[in-house]
């Protein structure tokens, strides 16, 4: 009897977990909603997806000054102790190559220990001598010169400009919609809507999405599974007009991977790629604190 | 020391007009020893570590390990039954058989055991990254292994011992186990392999995806078993995923492309990504963690 009950706990278990893996906070909606079927109308419950669209870091994070001189010390410690370079391995002996790349190496030298032979950068005159040798080298070498890589601080990041996709490259960005909320009044929000009948959250994200901010973009929403949910607090007129007694709202996370929000003008009306810091001041609390441990610190 | 200092005291006094410090003269340095090669060692055991942050750490760190948790999480409300007591292959009990080997029966299956409680603890994460490739002219004779180490090393720039570092192993000579009549005999060398770690790992990777995978002729992504693949079986709960690499793909590898002539033959290599996932599934959960590095696997 005993391992009987123990083989049809497990075969529950199991079932539970890999044939139903996305019943996971649903199940607190579904109860309740199983519940109002036999109870009066007033504890229905009205679900929305919304969507925590992200845009990952486009650069490295600044490393901070301890960072930066310990990197710098290993590296120097790297290139005193390392094998000696077979430049015969690599370049034919006394080839052009071999000669561009000694010389470069004699000017990483000099930068890595410094001492009165270290290259000056400083002054007009010597920065005219590096751009007029460096064009030499590119030329002898029948290379064209490298373009210098795009600044760390985008100018989106100058003007403040919250709709640039370009901002603040090495932080996690959210979209914010200044859309109507479940009361008709404007408020910052993540991009949501509701739930049709037989739709899995996932879906309903997706087309909420598409609905408020266009179909200018690629996302791609991570997992099937709802990462936060917010419940409202509603008055009782609220409820009479909403139809339910509960409102949840639950966050998918999702990535941008190409193209720029254009809201439709109808219920949104502005948007902003934000940061963290940025999204608190902006939004209200209860719903702040029911978001703030999903959204990235960096 | 109070003792000594009283005694020392009326001598101070009257020693007054001089400096109380004894004068000695500066100690005389030993020369640093010598290698054979005539270089210096120091006194110290001079370990090099990171020299820069890895880009493709930082992205694990950032923005994979969230989604991986998301995508791989498994709501479990309840606590886990505890596992069914092994049934043994001897009575432990029968005193006849009290010190015989007792395995379980059927093996202790480690590789139909569920996946630990998913948590932000145990998220998935790449431990290391196995370069192996076996050269077949190497039984033949020995030297032919030359060309393959060197490449191994300028590939994944990995040496024995390197920066002080003791755990570092390099490029090893994998030798043979078994006797195959007429191939291989125990302990002949037939291939060569190199384990990355660390920022090595993540430079690696970085190059693989960046410079070879998309200048591969004819290469239609990784290969996935089909729906029908069962998740229990060793190798698909063992959190590696492997993958070869034509000869063909050596010279994309900017580090052979440079003096692509030097090396004598272009070799093929087999490359296992170990992950720490483990239980049934782990090696789907080991490719979600691998396309977040945008290596690209396609159904056959």
């Amino acid at each position: 009897m005993l391992s009987r009950n123990a083989v049809s706990t497990c075969r529950h278990r199991s079932r539970a977990c890999l044939h139903a893996p996305s019943r996971s906070l649903a199940s607190v909606a579904s109860s309740s909603s199983s519940a109002a079927s036999s109870e009066p109308s007033t504890s229905k419950v009205v679900l929305h997806a919304a969507v925590i669209l992200n845009r990952s870091p486009i650069i490295t994070r600044t490393p901070t000054l301890f960072e930066r001189a310990y990197y710098a010390y290993q590296s120097r410690i790297r290139r005193a102790l390392f094998n000696p370079f077979p430049t015969d391995f690599y370049f034919k002996t006394g080839s052009l190559l071999e000669k561009k790349f000694a010389r470069e190496e004699k000017v990483r030298e000099r930068e890595a220990f410094g001492g009165p032979w270290t290259v000056k950068r400083q002054g007009p005159e010597s920065e005219d001598e590096v751009g007029t040798s460096t064009a030499d080298q590119a030329e002898s070498m029948g290379e064209e010169p490298m373009d210098p890589p795009a600044p760390r601080i985008h100018d989106s990041d100058r003007t403040g400009d919250v709709k640039s996709l370009d901002r603040m490259g090495e932080r996690n960005l959210y979209l914010l919609v200044r859309g109507k909320d479940h009361l008709g009044n404007e408020v910052w929000r993540f991009p949501q809507g509701g739930l049709h009948e037989g739709e899995h959250l996932h879906q309903a994200a997706l087309r909420d999405l598409t609905a408020e901010c266009g179909e200018n973009m690629d996302t791609w929403i991570v997992g099937k599974k709802p990462i936060a949910v917010h419940q409202a607090p509603l008055s009782e007129s609220v409820k009479k007009s909403l139809g339910g007694a509960e409102l949840y709202t639950f966050f998918l996370k999702a990535h941008i991977l190409a193209g720029q929000a254009r809201p439709n003008g109808t219920n949104v009306t502005d948007f902003a790629w934000l940061t963290k810091e940025e999204i608190e001041p902006r939004v209200d609390q209860a719903y702040w604190a029911s978001v703030k441990d999903i959204l990235s610190d960096f | 020391m109070s003792a000594q200092a009283a005694t020392r005291a009326p001598r101070l006094a009257a020693t007054a007009g001089r400096s109380i410090r004894r004068t000695r003269p500066a100690p005389q340095l030993k020369p640093l020893k010598r290698d054979e090669k005539g270089l210096p060692v120091p006194h110290v055991h001079v370990v090099v570590r990171d020299t820069h942050r890895s880009r493709l750490a930082d992205h694990y760190h950032n923005t994979l390990q969230d989604d991986l948790l998301y995508m791989t999480y498994v709501h479990e409300p309840t606590p886990r039954p505890p596992p069914r007591p092994p049934r043994l292959t001897y009575d432990p009990n029968d005193p006849y058989t009290k010190h015989r080997f007792n395995p379980p029966l059927g093996g202790n299956r480690w590789s139909k055991q569920l996946p630990p409680p998913a948590s932000p603890d145990n998220i998935i994460q790449l431990e290391r990254i196995q370069i192996h490739s076996q050269i077949k002219q190497a039984t033949v004779s020995r030297t032919n292994l030359l060309g393959p180490i060197m490449a191994l090393r300028a590939i994944s720039g990995a040496n024995d011992q390197a920066g002080g570092q003791h755990t570092a192993e390099g490029v090893q000579i994998v030798r043979g186990r078994k006797n195959l009549q007429g191939w291989v005999r125990p302990g002949i060398p037939v291939g060569v392999k190199v384990d990355l770690k660390g920022p090595q790992m993540w430079d690696f990777l970085s190059i693989l995806v960046e410079f070879v995978l998309p200048r591969l002729r004819d290469f239609q992504g990784i290969p996935l078993e089909g729906p029908s693949n069962r998740l229990d079986k060793p190798h698909s709960a063992s959190g590696v995923v492997s993958f070869g690499l034509p000869p063909t793909a050596l010279g994309l590898f900017p580090q052979i492309e440079v003096n692509y002539d030097a090396y004598p033959a272009p070799f093929g290599m087999h490359i296992h990504f170990v992950t720490s996932a483990k239980g049934v599934g782990a090696q789907n959960r080991a490719r979600a963690l691998l396309s977040g590095f945008q290596i690209p696997f396609a159904r056959s």
